[in-house]
């Protein structure tokens, strides 16, 4: 897990660009600005706040608050405001989808493994693997308050689904502080802008289109991006196929099964990045009907299938 | 002190938030709201106020949305009208919407002058004055000097004014060779009921000024028909006219009532009340008088009241069908109009929006109108009953029925623009107004139909 951590700064034509690694994906931070100063400054405030997300929520750092409240083995372990934030933010997702986002659901993969190369699901598990563990998956079961939570034993929370996002919206915040001068962030694809480019010109964001050409061929859409957010939510390449079924690697936190017929990736648009990313996974998990369930909603999206 | 008043407010608000966020899950259907759920929730989370508008701005367009069209009406040896529209409608931060919208116009062809068909040519004189034209036996009278362009500029703001109220103002300019119309409107519109429901009420004022070629000829006299190159014509064709121009106004108050009904269906409701003052005459339109043997012995120039109170009624639903009926949109209006001149109409107005594969749909549409006289209309006048006040033969104001049956196909290409083609029948139907016809009148067409056809091509990019 520990890259060395460091930070890219590099001039561009019309400012700096910032580059970094964290939560396992490429950063990115453009910021138009001569000045120099400012924009190492930015450089450090954003790198900071991302690895201190990542260090602090990821389940895979021993030290990190989500491995000390999977580890409390059934008993009260003390929380801060932040987490408890979180854990809120996390309540109100899983009852908007009636249980289907649920942050505990995390423990599934350990039967569901996607290699991370060719993308496949190396092992299918068996019901019965399953079912011991969907016994595992309860939001319900989880007590907490402002102070404190109660996990039950051999249960674990998974901030994965919204950690990004929400490290997106904190830099959006910190960074509004520095400065004025326009901005993009950029964790992995999940991204969000401070405001329109000089003389009110909107950032282009290339998507993956998913209508084709006249040919037939996939193409690029450039997204004109003013104000707000854009996240995206699945994995092309995460698969796997079983008796001619396209299984997609968002899991169902019901039935503990791939949904399937979702598309393979949808992006929307949101004022903040966490709701992007939230209405995202939350139409991939409406499986068949995810285009509807966002047209319904009257929300800005691409889908990819 | 102060800071710690300024946290407990703080954690009411949240705990309102959250509250909120619950009861918006529990009571309602939650699909609709997910996106304010979202908001909140977000808000709560991040500590922010509570962004909602900017998400409109991610649009993969420029900021000016643009619509153009061109239109095509052509009606079987009359009267044709070539159209284009250019509308755009920009969106700024605060959801202020401006649109503008430019019409050109160009109308040419013959048009009905009022007076009947006979056995024999009839011979008019031109509304200029200028000049006689003949119309052959058993034909309808057409004057063919219609000939006009006109171009008309519609501009309306329309922004917030709070939470679920909205306001606009718009202004209306349009001007043709011997017409001009200025307008203003209001409007407010109020949200309520989870913006389930909205009320709205507007008022428009329009100011319009006729100055026909040729004056406005002084109603019920006769037409002056004779050599139009005689000394003495202009000084006697000057006596059948009162003046070179006339004006008359509008007011309308229309009150609406929208409201949804699921997710699948909406309905509005309206309201109409219109009061014209003024001009009101057609300055073009005469009347035939004739002997009991139906032969035209005159035609007078019609007269109309000078002031018309209109009211309507509208209601309209939209539902939209799941995949059982290939997500199609049904829109089915209906009208009723009732003014001060007798005169009533229905309107229902149906189109069909059918979605074909993932970027076209067809949508075929069916309209049927059928309209009562005025009080005052005749087809032509019996010689000794010349002594009416109001007049008019002009078919527009006559019994009839008109259906309109056509289909549109849109397209939407690969940069997201649409693309759409209309073709539509029309087709007007007069009700033989069911007066005993002199026997000279016999064999010949006193209530001719008119077909139209009308073409468009829209582009919205």
């Amino acid at each position: 897990m520990k890259n060395k951590r460091t930070v890219e700064l590099n001039q561009k034509k019309d400012g700096y660009c910032v580059n970094f690694t964290a939560m396992a994906s490429p950063c990115e931070v453009l910021i138009q600005t001569q000045d120099k100063n400012l924009a190492e400054q930015v450089a450090l405030c954003v790198s900071a706040e991302v690895w201190r997300i990542e260090d602090k929520y990821s389940r895979y750092d021993r030290r990190s608050i989500c491995s000390q409240i999977n580890s409390g083995g059934g008993k009260q372990v003390a929380i801060d405001e932040e987490t408890y934030l979180l854990l809120n933010f996390s309540e109100q997702c899983y009852q908007l989808s009636d249980g289907l986002f649920d942050i505990t659901s995390g423990v599934l993969r350990q039967v569901w493994s996607f290699d991370s190369l060719s993308g496949e699901c190396q092992h299918f598990p068996s019901a019965t693997e399953i079912n011991k563990l969907i016994r595992l998956v309860d939001w319900n079961k989880v007590t907490y308050d402002q102070h404190s939570i109660i996990l039950p034993k051999n249960m674990e929370l998974d901030f994965g689904g919204i950690g990004k996002e929400y490290a997106v919206d904190r830099c959006i915040l910190l960074v509004k502080v520095l400065t004025d001068k326009p901005l993009l962030v950029n964790l992995g694809g999940d991204l969000a802008v401070t405001g329109p480019r000089t003389n009110n010109q909107p950032w282009q964001v290339a998507i993956e289109h998913p209508d084709c050409d006249a040919l037939g061929q996939p193409q690029d859409m450039i997204v004109a991006l003013k104000h707000g957010a854009l996240a995206t939510s699945g994995d092309a390449r995460r698969y796997l196929i079983k008796q001619g079924v396209r299984y997609g690697h968002v899991l169902n936190a019901k039935t503990g099964w791939p949904i399937i017929h979702a598309p393979r990736s949808i992006t929307t648009v949101a004022p903040q990045c966490i709701q992007a990313g939230i209405l995202a996974t939350l139409a991939l998990l409406q499986g068949e009907q995810a285009e509807q369930f966002l047209t319904e909603q009257e929300i800005t999206f691409w889908a990819r299938r | 002190m102060a800071e710690k008043v300024l946290v407990a407010v703080a954690v009411g608000v949240t705990n309102d938030m959250n509250k909120k966020v619950k009861d918006t899950i529990t009571k309602t259907n939650k699909k609709i709201n997910l996106k304010a759920s979202l908001s909140l929730a977000a808000s709560a989370l991040l500590g922010t106020s509570v962004v909602t508008a900017p998400v409109s701005h991610a649009k993969d367009a420029d900021e000016w949305q643009f619509d153009s069209a061109f239109l095509v009406y052509s009606e079987v040896d009359r009267v044709s009208a070539t159209e284009a529209i250019i509308a755009g409608t920009k969106t700024f931060d605060n959801d202020e919407v401006l649109s503008l919208k430019l019409t050109v116009d160009a109308l040419t062809g013959a048009s009905a002058n009022g007076a009947i068909a006979q056995p024999m040519a009839q011979t008019f004189t031109r509304p200029s004055g200028n000049g006689q034209y003949v119309t052959p036996a058993g034909e309808t009278p057409l004057d063919d000097t219609f000939k006009d362009t006109r171009v008309q500029l519609n501009a309306q703001w329309a922004q917030p004014l709070s939470d679920n109220i909205t306001g606009s103002v718009g202004g209306h300019l349009s001007k043709e060779y011997d017409y001009l119309s200025l307008g203003v409107n209001g409007n407010l519109a109020y949200d309520f009921n989870r913006n389930n429901s909205t009320i709205s009420i507007g008022l428009s004022y329009f100011q319009d000024t006729f100055t026909p070629e040729g004056g406005i000829p002084k109603p019920l006299s006769s037409m002056l028909i004779g050599d139009s190159s005689a000394p003495d014509w202009d000084a006697e064709f000057a006596k059948t006219r009162i003046g070179d121009s006339d004006d008359k106004s509008t007011a309308d108050i229309l009150v609406g009532f929208t409201q949804v009904i699921n997710r699948r269906m909406i309905t509005a409701f309206n309201y109409s009340y219109s009061m014209v003052d003024g001009y009101l005459t057609d300055p073009f339109k005469v009347i035939s008088v004739i002997n009991f043997d139906g032969i035209a012995q005159d035609y007078i120039y019609e007269n109309r009241p000078d002031s018309r109170v209109k009211q309507s009624t509208f209601m309209q639903t939209k539902y939209h069908f799941d995949e059982s009926l290939l997500n199609t949109v049904a829109d089915i209006s209906y009208r009723y109009m009732w003014d001060d001149w007798d005169i009533t109409s229905h309107t229902i107005d149906t189109r069909f929006t059918i979605p074909v594969g993932r970027a076209s749909y067809i949508e075929p549409h069916i309209r049927f109108y059928q309209q009562g006289a005025a009080d005052f209309y005749q087809p032509y006048i019996i010689d000794d009953q010349k002594s009416v006040d109001f007049v008019s033969a002009d078919y527009r104001i006559g019994e009839m029925t008109a259906v309109t049956v056509g289909a549109k196909y849109g397209v939407v290409l690969n940069g997201g623009n649409e693309l759409s083609f209309r073709i539509e029948y029309y087709r007007q139907m007069p009700t033989d107004a069911g007066f005993v016809d002199p026997n000279g009148l016999n064999g010949l067409d006193k209530y001719p139909v008119v077909e139209a056809v009308i073409a468009q091509v829209s582009y919205s990019f």
